[in-house]
Parts: C-alpha cells; sequence; structure tokens
C-alpha cells in the first residue's frame, strides 16, 4: 500500500479537476487513479458513456484532459485505437494507446471491434468501467446488468414482478478466452491491486490488455455517496465479482476471498435489487458460487488473503 | 480563459482546461483531525477527485473541487475525519 500511495502521490494529475461526475462517483476515482498510473506518455478514448459525459473529453475548444484525449463512437473504440497505436509504431514511438469505455461501449456495442483488435493482437490497453447499464441516458439495461436488477427497460411492477430475467454477461472470462496476453479484473475498493494491474498492462508489448473493473453505479443503482467504496468492495468479498487476472494463459486471483459474505449483504446495500424475493437472492447466489468454483479450478495459484 | 486556480492543477491542451467548480456542489465538508490522524492514507487513495493531498509527513484536505461525498469519513478507520456542515467549520475555505 505504501508503493501505491508513492506512486499516486507522485504521479501528475492528468484529469481536469472540476468534473460534472455524481457526487461520489467511484468511476471518477478509478479514472483519476489509472491516469495517474499511465502517466502523461499515453493517448486515451473515450466513448460516449458516463466518463465521456462528465467533461473528460472537453467541451468547445476546451479538453478535459492534460494528454490528447478522444471522443470515439460507442462502437469502434478498439479499431480506431489499434490503427492509432499502428502509426505510432510505424515512427518508432512507444507510448500507451488506452481505452476507456463503459459497458455498453465494450461488452454491447464496442464488443466486435474489441473481439477483433483483441484477435489480431493489437497492442493497446482496454479499460472497462462496468456500471452495468447505460447509466447517462437513464439506466436502460445492458448485457451486463445483473440478473433481477430494476433498469428503466426492465422496470418492476407495484407486485414487485419484473427486473432483467437474464445474468450478467461473463466479459472478463471471454476476453481471457481471447487468449490476450493480459487480462484482470479490478475494483475501486482495492486500489493498490488496481495500480499493480495497470502497470502490468503496461508492459505488454505484444498484444491486448484488458482490465474490467466493475464499478457501482450510485445515482444508477440507488446506493449512498459515502458507501461507493463499501458496496464496490463488498462486490468482492462475497465473491461476486472475484478479483483475478490472466497473464498469458495463466489464472491467479489477486485477492482471495477464503471465507466469504453472503451476496445478499451486498445485494441489500442497493435499491435496484429492493424488490427481490429471498429466492430470486438465492438464484444469485447460486450462480455467483457456481462461477466461483470454475474460477477456481482454472487457477494456478490463489492470491493472498483479502486484508481489508 | 484559464483560471489560475486550475492552473495549479494542470496544464491546458487546446484553447485550456475544461472544468467546474464542484466545490460549489457541497453541502457538508470533511475536516480531518490532524492529532487523530494515524497517517494512513485510506482517505488518499479512496478521495474520487484526488483532493486530499499528501504532504511530506501528513495528509490535508483541498476544499477547491471536494464534492462533499463523505467517503474520505466513511472509509478513515480511525475516525479523524468528521462530516461538518458547509460553512461551519474555520479549516474549510470557500
Ligand atoms: S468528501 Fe469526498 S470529495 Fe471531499 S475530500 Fe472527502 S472523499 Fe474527497
Ligand atoms: S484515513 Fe484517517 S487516519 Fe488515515 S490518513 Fe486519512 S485521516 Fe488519517
Amino acid at each position: 500500500m505504501r508503493e501505491t500511495i508513492e506512486t499516486l502521490s507522485n504521479n501528475k494529475e492528468l484529469i481536469s479537476p472540476g468534473i460534472s461526475a455524481c457526487v461520489g462517483c467511484n468511476v471518477e476515482l478509478t479514472l483519476r487513479t489509472v491516469m495517474r498510473v499511465l502517466g502523461p506518455n499515453t493517448i486515451i478514448a473515450i466513448p460516449p458513456g458516463c466518463m465521456g459525459g462528465v467533461g473528460v473529453v472537453g467541451w468547445n475548444k476546451k479538453s478535459g484532459a492534460n494528454v490528447p484525449v478522444f471522443f470515439p463512437l460507442l462502437d469502434n473504440t478498439a479499431s480506431m485505437l489499434a490503427g492509432i497505436k499502428a502509426y505510432y509504431k510505424k515512427i518508432g514511438r512507444d507510448i500507451n494507446v488506452v481505452a476507456f469505455a463503459g459497458d455498453g461501449a465494450s461488452v454491447d456495442c464496442g464488443f466486435q471491434s474489441l473481439s477483433g483488435a483483441a484477435e489480431r493482437n493489437d497492442n493497446i490497453i482496454y479499460i472497462c468501467y462496468d456500471n452495468e447499464g447505460y447509466m447517462n441516458t437513464g439506466y436502460q439495461r445492458s448485457a451486463s446488468t445483473t440478473r433481477g436488477a430494476w433498469t428503466s427497460t426492465t422496470p418492476v411492477s407495484k407486485e414487485k414482478v419484473g427486473g432483467k430475467k437474464q445474468h450478467k454477461k461473463d466479459f472478463p472470462m471471454i476476453m481471457a478466452m481471447h487468449d490476450i496476453p493480459y487480462m484482470a479484473t479490478a475494483s475501486p475498493a482495492y486500489i493498490p491491486d488496481l495500480v499493480n494491474k495497470v502497470k502490468k498492462a503496461m508492459e505488454v508489448k505484444e498484444g491486448l490488455a484488458y482490465i474490467h473493473v466493475l464499478n457501482p453505479c450510485l445515482t444508477g443503482w440507488g446506493i449512498k455517496p459515502n458507501e461507493s467504496i463499501e458496496v464496490s468492495r463488498l462486490s468482492v468479498q462475497t465473491r461476486f465479482f472475484p478479483l483475478y487476472e490472466v497473464v498469458n494463459g495463466d489464472f491467479k486471483l489477486t485477492v482471495d476471498i477464503k471465507k466469504p459474505k453472503p451476496v445478499e449483504q451486498y445485494i441489500n446495500k442497493i435499491k435496484k435489487f429492493s424488490h427481490l424475493s429471498k429466492d430470486d437472492i438465492e438464484e444469485i447466489q447460486n450462480y455467483v458460487d457456481k462461477k466461483w468454483n470454475k474460477l477456481k479450478m482454472s487457477c494456478v495459484e490463489g492470491g493472498r488473503n483479502d486484508e481489508q | 480563459m484559464m483560471e489560475s486556480k486550475e492552473k495549479e492543477y494542470i496544464t491546458s491542451v487546446g484553447e485550456g482546461i475544461y472544468s467546474i467548480n464542484t466545490g460549489d456542489w457541497r453541502i457538508n465538508e470533511p475536516v480531518l483531525d490532524q492529532e487523530k490522524c494515524k497517517k494512513c492514507g485510506l482517505c488518499f487513495l479512496y478521495c474520487p477527485v484526488f483532493c486530499i493531498e499528501k504532504k511530506d509527513d501528513y495528509y490535508e484536505i483541498n476544499y477547491d473541487y471536494c464534492k462533499g461525498c463523505g467517503i474520505c469519513a466513511r472509509e478513515c478507520k480511525s475516525g479523524a475525519i468528521k462530516m461538518v456542515e458547509k460553512g461551519s467549520s474555520s479549516y474549510a475555505k470557500n
């Protein structure tokens, strides 16, 4: 942790000090942290989504970042960056070419360009901030939304019937199965772990590095601002969102959860789940257990035990 | 035109930095009690706005852009940060 504090306090802030992310937004925290680690030798692309909307991509002739920042379409972020990287490679400059994209722009709309870049071994860093839906356009569901969740396109009746019917797409695993050199999951509640993973992604010089961050959305999911980190931490401590990495095909948990809390503790903190019945919660718990066991079987070694 | 306050943070690209005064949003604001503080740095790590600054051997809240979310107070394990009504403390300017 000391090393993380050193890194973050010594490195310059590269994002505008005043962006209009919601009060307590942990995506803002993730972006600022990631950018401090990446440093000024970086080009970023932020497709439509929360972080585009809050002003990081700029407004009029002003910029929201102190590095070149692109505002691609929702579905071409990875392919656009692949082209930029190819050019820099040609002129012999080694720079970080980075996407910071929401789940809509990665898991749904941007999937084919991302999958293509992964398959072609394009050397870019792709970071997905997963807040489980199209949050800045009014909380519509995405393929990444958790089963049972209320969204504006999966409404819930007064009788508490409704919510999303399908489970969350296991996107980190899908990216790992592309056999890219580096894939990791991360959480804003585990900053030293996130910082390590960004550093490892920067070391990849052949092929794509992918980091999937689960960012509970305060406004869209119904979470108190000061519980932003607590809820993120619970997503990990309940094994709902395991922290692991896949380096050249080898799976490893980076934070092992030996004594998981019941998923209910995570769910109870979030309004979008408030209509769920005991059975619904059990269904999610079973799914989480099944996923965890499968992941555990793939892991070559366990991570350090959760200290937080 | 870039405000001089913004210049302290980052330099401009294009015609300047787009930034809004998020310090205006605060309803409550954090107050850090240096006596109780164990200098662990958790508040620094979790402030989404990065407005807690690390000095040589202590941490200090910079109120310029603090949104008043209360995460720092919640995450501090030593109870060194309290949220108080905006303007009611002598620490917080603005
Ligand atoms: S209240 Fe929120 S924005 Fe202000 S210093 Fe604390 S964590 Fe940072
Ligand atoms: S979290 Fe609390 S104890 Fe730790 S540095 Fe901040 S104020 Fe001090």
